[in-house]
């Protein structure tokens, strides 16, 4: 039974890897996540995204509200407008004001919006989710203006958050805004969707100047939508130029923005995530800003003159661009085409959705729809659309996109149907960089967007091209050079795969037949199914107040948004699912208190009035009987894990009265069986030890009550102490289990005075009547006096000098039975004991008290069996333990009190006569008659062994002293004669063993005999003390010479 | 380089905090029986009486966003085991002083624990004072000993929360512990693990600053 619980600890814990489920905030936030279909619902939200280089120019804010919010400014004659979801007005734009009028009226203070433009696309509260990313909202032209300024100055945040907060209808919260340095990025939800946003951080990557300052780099801030969706925006603006260099150096700017943006955890339900993470683990991304793109190898101003022969023919006559522009294409050499677009076709705002992109990088072999041929602009050679497609294969940004050495993991692009947004004349429409540099235009704005399904795919093809690579590596090693036809074969086995992974080669090239209309649905992070669709992606022409054009992108993200009502009633249902196993599941333990083992033997028919069961519940306790001094009792429980689960328990301190905690009083041990009961030590150790045990496995403790100490033996006898006590059985997680621990004090004649003991009637103190429970008086019979002196002491020194003439007689009888008279001390000094085994003395010492105690013969209290030898050394200590044990002592602290008083009176003149020592103590003892009878009694039953032990032959001494020893005052009187006598011969060995014997006893008897105050003393003192003491009692010892 | 947005955009997040709960009082007052009714909703109408230390849990929504967690101490009343109570009420956020409506001498001894504890527990502690088997003088009002406005205004006068109970109707046994929730510091952490390892040891956190005080859930 027991043998389980020390192994089980380290058994393999596999058969309960089951842990039980309890309600922590972790585990409720996973048990609630578990059921989130339940308490979420669609939602569908559109995303604005705008981006916008500012060039530090002032004024730019007020056109913020136009282009931004309201949907204004677009020239649907150069911004095709193919991705129509997100335009509302299909009308014409002919009652707006015209280019030429705008270009006139331009103030710097004032909005730049052309009049009368009502705005095409969705804006105002349809917007869900306003983000706002603008470059070079300061100057940058030096790192130090950037150094003195970025960090200053609030001013340009303060002021462009005043401009979209005057712009965006009321209601709509801040999530997050930041600037480093010339970036500055802004997010604006509307009344609903702002407390559905949690989790927001928001990170700058400074990637410019020494490759750290902000005059560069990014600034970027991940949002958790409806608890179930992470968008990330990076607002960047990457390194300028158009040397090689300098594109390589965007792409380590793009790398470092990934690489160095960490985001704090994400909280669930108030719970932190414990990992960071970064752009890439988002479920949506938007990646916007001055990306700085170029378009390579072209004459620049080539690329100026082209386009601006389209601006051109969009012009309105007499406006002041056209004229310089005019002017300008007039010097050009060689033929242009120009062809003016005829109205009906610019007003057509639902154009079909064409695969410019496809075309443009001539990657597809797909055939335009038949139906679309007429229609698509890009099929029409003279149309800017045409114009545009054959730019865009110049773009930079597709160029390392496919060489993947930036944006080619996932990110994707809407269709470019709109001029480069860089760079143009400030106040001008259509005027490309008239300056001396005439810096090719180019589609530096961007904005890309990715989907973790993008990401993951990517991801996919990268492993499977690892591993073809492998496998080609293989073939070729083993000298198959089939390799490449092996790999068109598998490439062109499954074209719809083939299709699949050119979609995810050409990330801008998203809008292929099928994930157009429903958005494109995305598994997110935490499981839910989302879809994104771009509606609308333009740039804004007729914004004139900085050298790029503004662009925007409206997204429609349709998300599983958590419905908080429906999640907190889910929440609640799960905790009290969690509650219930974590209650029912808790571990448990069931204590047995099992059938004495000892109940026949030593309890004796005096034992509790009730007999015990066999075994019982541990709500009674356990109960000892009767407990008397050093005997020893023990009792067993039985705990067993009555659980489901392992089950780990411990006895466990408990506030005692003394203040000190403890697990169990002094008069008590308590070890696990089976363990450590060998070793008190370890046992002791044991008590504090923790035991698991399986379900089904049970462990045995024993209990063993023992009382040694004296002090506790007068409380208990006194009715201060109690054998009463409760030890706390503690289960980890579970109950706490209250163990009753009892048992009945056995009176005791230990640890009593003189003046009590004379009054102990027949019977013994066994008679007395118990003491009431907690009084703490005196014994409450017994008030008459019956003995002159202590009865146990007269009947302990009595059988002393009985068994001292049976040990003689057997020694003198048997062989086996000599003494140990080389110890002078013997039978009184402790080392001289034959039997040192402490239990056995113990449990010999046990039959004299029970006998004393009951009033019983102590020559009949041994068994017979044992050698008078012992019975006198056992019957010597329990005389010892009685004087010992007395509260007042033979020699009390006032009759020590006045022999000492009389002692440092007499100064140098002490008495050295042994006759005249005995007679000053008998006199000052007389004060207190049960004393000096007492001490009468010891003395000259000690003088009595000593003669028997050590005899002195007759001639030894020169005076006899004729007569009994037993004490009388005629004896001591006449004792008085031996005064002034010769002392014996000391050569004589008889005289100088019986010298030795009582010296040895007077030693002994006398850290008995003696009571004083305690007080403090020296060790020189404390000896010159002892040695009065001794002084005395051998002083009687020599008295008492009889023989 | 990091910034959060300003507080109060975000939504949809939950505060959890758990306490340490412990029930005094005489014996046969019913304690057990409030907890069962509390944890299970059941009620028995013979129960042995506790020798030890019960210990369970219950975690009760106060309104969409807060959720407390009770470990709940049930101790042994009888008066042998008083010298232990130390050990329960240490460390307690809260505590229930439990009386018997139709015992004169158990608000008497409800008394004595309450001045125990606020002599001796953790100085914040919430104590609620519950005269239970309220069922028992709906049916004989003349089996009440303990007039209500007596022990009200007792309660009012030591600061305590106050309910009649009845642990066998279930009448206001919820809204005892709702009401304690509620009074709980719910900002700061819940209680220090004064047991080594399991259970306990939450950190608290609240996120959410605009969190809508409505009434106790009704879970």
């Amino acid at each position: 039974m027991a043998s389980s619980a020390r192994t089980s600890t380290d058994k393999a814990s596999a058969d309960f890897e089951h842990i039980p489920p309890t309600s922590s905030p972790q585990s409720l936030s996973k048990a609630v996540h578990a059921r989130r279909a339940e308490y979420t619902r669609p939602q569908k939200i559109r995303v604005k995204i705008g981006s916008w280089n500012v060039a530090a120019c002032p004024g730019t804010e007020k056109d913020l509200a136009g282009w931004f919010v309201e949907g204004k400014g677009i020239d649907k004659r150069l911004a095709g407008l193919q991705i129509a979801e997100g335009i509302e007005d299909n009308g014409s734009q002919e009652h707006i004001e015209s280019v030429d009028a705008q270009e006139a009226r331009r103030k710097k203070k004032e909005s730049t919006i052309p009049r009368g433009d009502e705005g095409i696309i969705a804006g105002g509260d349809e917007i869900g989710i306003y983000v706002l990313g603008l470059q070079e909202v300061v100057d940058l032209t030096s790192a130090r203006e950037y150094i003195g300024r970025v960090y200053t100055d609030p001013e340009p945040t303060a002021k462009w958050r005043k401009a979209l907060t005057d712009s965006i209808p009321p209601g709509y919260v801040l999530i997050s805004e930041q600037q480093l340095s010339g970036l500055l990025l802004f997010i604006f939800a509307s009344p609903t969707i702002a407390p559905t946003i949690s989790s927001v951080s928001t990170v700058s990557v400074g990637t410019g100047i020494m490759g750290y300052l902000g005059n560069k780099g990014a600034v970027t801030t991940r949002i958790v939508l409806g608890e179930t969706t992470r968008l990330v925006f990076v607002n960047s603006h990457l390194a300028s130029g158009t040397d090689p260099a300098h594109l390589d150096r965007r792409c380590w700017d793009v790398a470092q923005i990934l690489q160095r943006t960490h985001f704090e955890p994400i909280s669930w339900a108030g719970v932190l995530d414990d990992t960071q993470e970064g752009i890439g683990d988002e479920d949506f991304a938007f990646w916007f800003g001055d990306l700085n793109f170029r378009l390579d190898g072209l004459p620049g101003d080539d690329i100026r003159r082209l386009l601006m022969l389209h601006t051109k023919g969009e012009y309105d006559l007499g406006s002041k661009s056209r004229n310089k522009i005019d002017g300008e294409l007039d010097d050009a050499d060689g033929p242009i085409v120009i062809r003016s677009v005829d109205s009906d076709s610019d007003s057509e705002g639902d154009m079909p959705k064409t695969n410019t992109s496809d075309r443009s990088d001539g990657s597809s072999t797909d055939l335009p729809d038949p139906d679309d041929f007429i229609q698509d602009p890009s099929q029409d050679p003279a149309s800017l659309q045409a114009t545009l497609d054959s730019l865009l294969p110049h773009d930079q940004l597709r160029h390392v996109q496919k060489k993947r050495k930036a944006f080619h993991d996932g990110w994707r692009e809407g269709p470019i149907t709109f001029l480069p947004t860089y760079k143009y004349d400030v106040g001008s429409m259509g005027m490309f960089d008239s300056s001396e540099k005439k810096r090719a235009p180019s589609w530096c704005d961007r904005i890309l967007f990715r989907t973790r399904r993008d990401k993951a795919e990517y991801d996919g093809k990268v492993k499977e091209e690892a591993l073809a690579r492998i496998k080609d590596d293989e073939m070729k090693a083993r000298g198959i050079d089939h390799a490449g036809d092996d790999e068109d074969v598998l490439f062109d086995y499954n074209p719809d795969e083939d299709g699949a992974e050119e979609a995810a080669n050409n990330e801008y090239d998203e809008y292929d037949e099928g994930g157009d209309d429903a958005g494109q649905a995305v598994i997110t992070k935490e499981g839910f199914v989302d879809r994104i669709h771009l509606d609308v992606y333009t740039s804004h022409q007729r914004v004139l107040s900085s050298d790029h054009k503004p662009l925007d992108a409206v997204f429609t993200l349709e998300y599983d948004a958590v419905v908080p009502q429906l999640k907190s009633k889910i929440q609640q249902e799960v905790a009290r699912e969690l509650d219930r196993a974590e209650n029912e599941g808790r571990p448990g333990i069931t204590v047995v208190v099992d059938s004495s083992p000892d109940s026949p033997q030593t309890d004796g028919p005096s034992d509790g009035p009730t007999p015990r069961r066999v075994s019982t519940g541990s709500a009674e306790g356990v109960e000892f009987g009767h407990v008397a001094f050093l005997e020893r009792k023990s009792r067993s429980l039985t705990i067993a894990n009555t659980s489901a689960v392992h089950t780990t328990f411990a006895f466990v301190d408990k506030p005692s009265v003394s203040g000190e905690d403890r697990i169990a009083p002094p008069w008590l041990s308590v070890y696990f069986v089976g363990s450590a009961s060998d070793e008190d030590e370890r046992a002791k150790k044991d008590l504090k030890r923790e035991v698991t045990l399986e379900p089904g496995d049970a462990v045995n403790v024993t209990l063993e009550v023992f009382i040694d100490d004296i002090s506790l033996v007068k409380e208990l006898n006194q009715g201060k102490a109690q054998l009463d006590d409760v030890l706390v059985l503690r289960v980890t997680d579970g109950r706490d289990h209250f163990l009753s621990i009892r048992g009945t004090w056995q009176q005791s004649c230990l640890g009593r005075s003189i003046d009590e003991l004379i009054r102990v009637p027949e019977g013994g103190v066994r008679a007395l009547r118990p003491p009431r429970h907690g009084s703490g008086a005196h014994v409450n019979r017994g008030s008459e006096v019956c003995w002159s002196a202590p009865r146990e002491l007269f009947k302990l020194t009595e059988a002393v000098e009985l068994l001292t003439d049976r040990v003689i007689a057997d020694s003198n009888m048997l062989d086996n039975a000599h003494l140990p008279l080389e110890a002078p001390g013997w039978p009184f000094s402790e080392h001289s004991w034959t039997l040192q085994d402490k239990s056995a003395r113990e449990t010999r010492k046990r039959f004299v008290l029970e006998a004393l105690d009951s009033d019983k013969s102590l020559n009949d209290s041994f068994p017979p069996e044992l050698p008078s030898r012992e019975k006198l050394e056992i019957m010597a200590e329990v005389l010892l333990l009685f004087i010992g044990s007395l509260t007042d002592g033979i020699i009390s602290e006032s009759l020590w009190t006045s022999l000492d008083h009389d002692m440092v009176a007499r100064g140098t003149k002490q008495l050295t006569d042994p006759e005249e020592i005995k007679t000053w103590v008998l006199d000052v003892l007389s004060a207190a008659p049960n004393h000096n009878i007492s001490f009468v009694f010891l003395t000259s039953m000690l003088c009595r062994v000593a003669s028997e032990l050590a005899p002195v032959p007759k001639f030894s001494w020169k005076e006899q002293v004729a007569g009994s020893a037993r004490s009388s005052m005629e004896t001591m009187r006449r004792s008085l004669s031996w005064k002034g006598k010769a002392p014996p011969l000391p050569s004589d060995p008889g005289v100088v063993r019986r010298q030795a014997v009582e010296k040895a006893y007077a030693e002994v008897l006398t850290s008995v005999v003696f009571r004083a105050p305690a007080a403090p003393m020296k060790e020189k003192e404390r000896r010159a003390l002892e040695e009065k003491r001794r002084d005395i009692l051998e002083a009687f010892l020599k008295g008492g010479r009889d023989t | 380089m990091a910034a959060r947005g300003p507080a109060g955009t975000r939504g949809g997040s939950t505060r959890f905090a758990q306490f340490k709960l412990v029930l005094l009082g005489e014996s046969a007052v019913g304690k057990s029986s409030l907890v069962l009714r509390f944890v299970k909703d059941q009620f028995d109408d013979f129960r042995e009486s506790t020798i030890g230390a019960a210990f369970l849990t219950q975690t009760i929504s106060l309104d969409d966003n807060t959720t407390v967690k009770f470990e709940i101490w049930d101790t042994a009343g009888q008066e042998r085991y008083k010298s232990l109570a130390p050990m329960y009420y240490r460390n307690a956020n809260c505590a229930v002083v439990v009386y018997d409506i139709t015992q004169a001498s158990s608000l008497d001894k409800a008394k004595q624990w309450v001045k125990e504890l606020q002599r001796q527990a953790n100085e914040n502690i919430i104590i609620a004072l519950a005269g239970n088997k309220l069922d028992l003088v709906t049916s004989h009002p003349d089996k009440r000993a303990i007039q209500t406005a007596d022990a009200e205004a007792y309660a009012r006068e030591a600061g305590l929360l106050f309910f009649e109970t009845s642990a066998k109707t279930s009448e206001n046994v919820r809204e005892l512990f709702t009401s304690i929730a509620k009074k709980l510091p719910l900002d700061q952490a819940g209680p220090r693990n004064p047991r080594a390892g399991g259970r306990g040891g939450v950190e608290l956190r609240s996120e959410t600053p605009g969190t809508n005080a409505n009434g106790p859930c009704a879970c």
